[in-house]
């Protein structure tokens, strides 16, 4: 059995590519598309957070906000400017594919232009660690795993219970209908992409005390929750939470018993799980 | 109220609409027949705005405004709200929340209570169905609750698509029952119906489209006591 520690620490992956995964599984399921700089928005969540914290001196849980807002409203912009045009019928997910895969290039260049490309660290923001006797975990650490219970949460709530969340749902699943009862397919895609990347600005900034800031944060992430959405079957949203679970864990184990190659292992068992099943644990099971 | 002048919808090249020319007066029951493929559909969706006039071939207006060329939510949020073919519940959420979400641009809290109410007491099978999820109903039963959303809209115009599509003759009566009931009550609809003696009883004014095209317009008492009408879609 690996140590305590490694498992927190799988937990504390499996929270951020859940929340990743999450968000970009909500903008397939409206959009019909993947967007490929969603660890961009990330990256940006976690610079938000770091220069607000350290250069303005903001309270950390005020920080989160201003940095899932901001993200989140560039996220509705790239979604209004970009892909609304580039979404047409047949060869819109191809098109848009090219286009966010450019804004990876665009955004992670114009972050190491504005902030340098060095690693940039917070400092705890919730010192100390909580003593088990058998390990012990730091509080931040334990921070994370709340906070990501509570976004959720959450967006259970939202999803379930609001009405702009049942809107959200009958888009998803059938849009014409909701377009003639008034229910702007238009806009509700733009208010997902800009709840999508508001959720990976918060994983980034939830992180940033714990992980090295830097403008290619991004892209470990990325991966790992394409992947974790593999598992957990494209288009399902409980998929995506259990397929971060999953990969979390996974990957820090892996990368424990195995130092190198780790990677290597980790796509095989991917492989070996879609084999069983190519659908993935939920599905297709849409919505 | 609503009016088509010369309309032509197009898919790719080809036509479905053809210079079609329609008008409904408030609290009207207008009926449009046709066979498979004659444009009915097209015709509903174009003037919720689902599918596009083509530019400068055709205006649609409704209580004077031009309305084609506004997005289908610009349209409902007017007052047009479509029962649509196949139903197209929401299958994933409840009933209830199919209903909740007819009537979302109803910023009244207290006027959507009461039209629920209004609506399970129009139809009272679905009150043991409110929390069962869309795609567990019965077709019938879809199409209560489809049109039950329809009117949680609280439309003044009302557009119905095949609403007899699949429902038992029995049920067909009911559906008949229902729909001059909300006529009664003053809303202006029009139904598209393959059935064509469904249509025919239950409107005041009919129109008959062939390949895009109208063909033939009039009450409903004459059109019925037309020997082509009679022939092409009475089967007599
Ligand atoms: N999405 C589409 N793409 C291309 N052609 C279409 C599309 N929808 C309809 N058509 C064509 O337009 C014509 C009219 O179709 P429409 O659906 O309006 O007929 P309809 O009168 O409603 O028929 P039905 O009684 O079978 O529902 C048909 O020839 C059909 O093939
Ligand atoms: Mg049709």
């Amino acid at each position: 059995m690996p140590p305590a520690a490694i498992w927190m620490d799988g937990l504390i992956q499996s929270c951020i590519y859940m929340t990743m995964a999450f968000g970009m599984v909500l903008v397939f399921s409206i959009l019909g598309i993947l967007n490929w700089a969603h660890g961009q928005f990330y990256m940006f969540g976690g610079i938000v957070v770091y220069y607000a914290v350290a250069a303005a001196g903001i309270p950390f849980p005020i920080s989160l906000l201003i940095s899932a807002v901001a993200v989140g409203v560039l996220g509705m912009l790239v979604e209004k400017l970009i892909i609304e045009r580039v979404n047409v019928p047949i060869y819109g997910p191809l098109y848009v594919g090219v286009a966010t895969i450019s804004l990876i290039f665009f955004f992670e260049g114009a972050a190491s232009m504005l902030f340098g490309m060095q690693d940039k660290g917070l400092s705890m923001v919730y010192p100390g660690v909580l003593d088990l006797g058998v390990f012990s975990v730091s509080y931040q650490k334990i921070g994370v795993v709340i906070f990501t219970v509570i976004v959720m949460v959450a967006m259970y709530i939202v999803l379930n219970l609001t009405k702009i969340g049942l809107a959200i749902r009958a888009v998803s699943q059938e849009p014409v209908a909701a377009n003639l009862y008034g229910i702007s397919v238009k806009r509700i895609s733009v208010i997902v992409m800009g709840i999508g990347c508001a959720m990976a600005a918060m994983a980034g900034s939830i992180m940033a005390p714990i992980y090295p800031v830097n403008p290619f944060m991004g892209r470990i992430p990325m991966i790992m929750s394409l992947l974790a959405i593999v598992i957990g079957g494209i288009g399902s949203l409980t998929g995506a939470i259990v397929g971060g679970l999953i990969l979390g864990f996974l990957n820090s184990v892996i990368a424990y018993k195995i130092s190198y190659f780790s990677e290597v292992v980790l796509f095989i068992l991917v492989i070996l799980i879609l084999l069983v099943r190519p659908q993935g644990l939920f599905g297709a099971s849409l919505k | 109220m609503l009016e088509l002048k010369n309309i032509w919808v197009y898919y790719d090249k080809n036509p479905a609409v053809r210079d079609l020319s329609l008008t409904v007066n408030k609290g009207d029951f207008v009926t449009i027949l046709g066979a498979n493929g004659a444009g009915k559909s097209t015709t509903l969706n174009a003037i919720c705005g689902v599918v596009k006039v083509k530019k400068g071939k055709g205006e649609i207006f409704f209580k004077g405004k031009k309305i084609n060329g506004l997005r289908p939510p610009k349209i409902a949020a007017m007052g047009i709200i479509q029962v649509p073919e196949g139903r197209k519940l929401w299958p994933l959420l409840t009933v209830q929340e199919n209903l909740k979400l007819g009537a979302y641009l109803q910023k009244d809290r207290q006027k959507m209570k009461q039209n629920m109410e209004k609506v399970l007491t129009l139809f009272p099978d679905l009150k043991d169905k409110l929390h069962a999820k869309g795609r567990m109903l019965s077709g019938g039963q879809q199409q209560m609750a489809a049109i039950a959303r329809g009117l949680m809209a609280d439309p003044e115009v009302l557009l119905f698509d095949e609403p007899s599509l699949g429902l038992s003759p029995l049920l067909r009566q009911h559906l008949a029952e229902i729909i001059k009931e909300i006529s009664q009550h003053g809303t202006t609809i029009v139904l598209v119906e393959q059935n064509a003696r469904l249509g025919l009883m239950l409107a005041s004014y009919g129109y008959v489209i062939e390949n895009g095209e109208l063909k033939l317009q009039g009450k409903t008492s004459d059109l019925l006591k037309d020997e082509n009408v009679k022939k092409a879609y009475l089967g007599v």
